[in-house]
């Protein structure tokens, strides 16, 4: 079976207006043909099979929402070509959109006025779906969360996470095969977090949607996603198994250690005694970043603790952000 | 089956614009208040002219005239100037677009519920008013077919004139100032706040090649004019369909290049 996204050395260029400062800049700016091309994704080559979630990672302008956008067909690569489904997105928008649901984290695409049925309703006359579709896909939905309250309740008087639970039940309803989830779980508590993850599971499972996410949440991508691609200044870095990235950062964690005195002086006592490792100290805590290659956290703690007076600790897993961090700055052999 | 997911919009949209009752009061309240001010401005104009008819038009007719107008602006007015201009700000466009369906049909669809609701809460009520308080002075006939024709024109023209300014915003990205022009310019030149028989002679001849006395002008004359001459509807339906089609046209044309700007140069 051929993939069902096939990106081929795509690149999208973007002409801004080069700004200039002041009142009188912005005036010059009015008749200024002064255009700097940026590049927001630069030859960007991947394949993603029918039924695969893929965590789409990168810092905050990293290029994500341009190539999301390109593949749902609302902007038109620079170069390169991309097929979603078979179809070119960006010349057969409105056939495409009847392949694929989107679910923005930060908007809603339901009715905010109405009732979460209603949306429903109107979503199954939009895409067509027959009705013997549309009640097995309501009563999968009702075997997978409570979705009962949420039907007859307004969106507006819904909270963000019921919200985006329904926008998410929504971007599924007409059966699509692929599903771009952007951000969704920014700004949820805990325990909806994994409602959510548990849904996008059950769903990716149920129906073999392919899933598409970007996040800035590593509990996400452990959750959900097997493989992640990871952009940065619209150059991919990484594209494979997440078991191969934690085999090159998962070796990293950070101690904190809480101790009474001025910390960046104890910082310095620490320093000397961990040569190897990496010490910082800020307000609260001393930081320390071991490499579990070289010794194991609890050896570290154990030898800390005979010389200090350790009033509390932390362990801290490597965030997401570090791992880009650390694969920008050093790479990936 | 085609036409249901269109209908499936108009329905959603009664719906809508149901839950805001408040709104609806609030709407009357606002229109009384404006024709009580159009009452005593005309009547002052009526005084001071001494004689009884201005331009062909008793002060009778013309008060006629302007509350219906009044009328038939508020079920006709959608504000998807507005619409537009937030989606477009706010980047919502991008879930419309994503939609099966072609983005101006989309839109047209989402707002033709809250045509069916002033028709029956705003243009009906205040029709029937008129028609009683004035004994009749409304005639009601064949006329009325005519006028609900060139209502059904008038709508259309009136939406692809804003969606032409809408999609203006795409490039200037304000809403405010171009939505007052438009609506300034389409409310003058189309006759709903002063009937085109008021206009001096060289700007009357320009108003009627211009496309927007089909919005207001055209249905309230036809429906004001109990027995109208086969010619004069031919010749109002006729420029009628002519400029719907044409702006139609524009429109679509507009917005295609439009849109294939922002997918090549971002939004």
């Amino acid at each position: 079976m051929p993939p069902i996204i096939t990106i081929q050395n795509v690149t999208k260029e973007f002409k801004v207006l080069n700004r200039r400062e002041g009142l009188k800049g912005s005036l010059k700016d009015l008749f200024s043909r002064d255009y700097k091309i940026v590049r927001a994704v630069d030859n960007i080559s991947m394949n993603i099979e029918q039924g695969e979630i893929v965590g789409y990672l990168g810092p905050n302008g990293a290029g994500k929402s341009t190539t999301i956008k390109m593949m749902t067909g609302v902007l038109e690569p620079t170069s390169g070509e991309i097929l979603v489904g078979g179809n070119v997105p960006y010349k057969n928008r409105t056939k495409n959109a009847q392949e694929i649901g989107v679910v923005f984290g930060q908007r809603s695409q339901l009715w905010w006025a109405l009732p979460l049925i209603e949306s429903f309703k109107l979503l199954k006359d939009i895409y067509q779906i027959a009705d013997r579709d549309y009640e097995n896909m309501l009563e999968m939905y009702r075997s997978l969360a409570d979705i009962e309250p949420l039907l007859h309740k307004p969106v507006r008087q819904m909270s963000l996470g019921q919200r985006t639970l329904s926008d998410i039940l929504a971007a599924f309803l007409h059966n699509p095969k692929i599903v771009f989830l952007d951000e969704p779980t920014i700004g949820l508590d805990v325990s909806m977090k994994s409602k959510i993850r548990e849904l996008i599971h059950a769903l990716n499972k149920e129906k073999n949607t392919t899933v598409i996410l970007t996040t800035h949440d590593m509990g996400d991508v452990d959750a959900l996603c097997r493989r992640i691609v990871i952009i940065d200044k619209g150059k991919m870095l990484y594209d494979n198994d997440i078991e191969h990235l934690k085999g090159f950062f998962g070796s990293y964690r950070t101690l904190k250690i809480r101790v009474d005195g001025i910390l960046s002086e104890r910082a310095e006592e620490v320093k000397a005694q961990l040569p190897d490792f990496s010490v910082s100290a800020d307000e609260e805590w001393i930081s320390v970043l071991v490499d579990e290659e070289r010794a194991a956290v609890m050896e570290v703690l154990n030898q800390l603790q005979s010389s200090f007076d350790i009033r509390d600790m932390q362990l801290e897993e490597i965030s997401t952000e570090d791992v880009i961090k650390k694969i920008y700055e050093e790479g990936v052999e | 089956m085609k036409l249901k997911k269109y209908l499936s919009l108009t329905r959603a949209g009664i719906i809508e614009s149901l839950q805001f009752r408040l709104a609806t009061v609030i709407m009357v309240i606002g229109n009384l208040l404006y024709l009580i001010v159009v009452y005593f401005l005309w009547k002052s104009i009526y005084a001071s002219a001494e004689t009884d008819v201005v331009n062909g038009m008793t002060f009778t007719d013309t008060l006629i005239y302007l509350v219906l107008a009044t009328a038939l602006f508020n079920f006709m007015e959608m504000y998807t100037v507005w619409e537009m201009g937030r989606n477009i700000q706010s980047g919502k466009i991008v879930l419309d677009l994503l939609k099966p369906m072609e983005y101006r049909r989309y839109l047209f669809w989402s707002y033709s519920g809250s045509f069916v609701t002033q028709f029956f809460f705003t243009f009906l009520p205040t029709f029937i008013v008129v028609s009683v308080v004035t004994h009749g002075a409304v005639p009601l006939g064949i006329n009325l077919l005519f006028f609900a024709v060139s209502v059904v024109l008038a709508v259309l023209i009136n939406y692809s004139i804003d969606f032409i300014v809408g999609t203006i915003c795409l490039y200037t990205e304000s809403i405010w100032g171009i939505n007052i022009m438009k609506q300034v310019i389409v409310l003058l030149l189309s006759g709903a706040t002063v009937p085109i028989a008021f206009f001096p002679e060289p700007l009357k001849t320009v108003v009627y090649y211009l496309p927007f006395q089909s919005i207001y002008n055209a249905p309230l004359t036809l429906l004001l004019n109990g027995s109208p001459t086969p010619e004069t509807v031919f010749e109002i339906l006729g420029t009628q369909l002519l400029w719907c089609i044409g702006m139609t046209l524009l429109g679509k044309l507009f917005w295609k290049l439009s849109l294939r700007q922002i997918t090549v140069n971002g939004g």
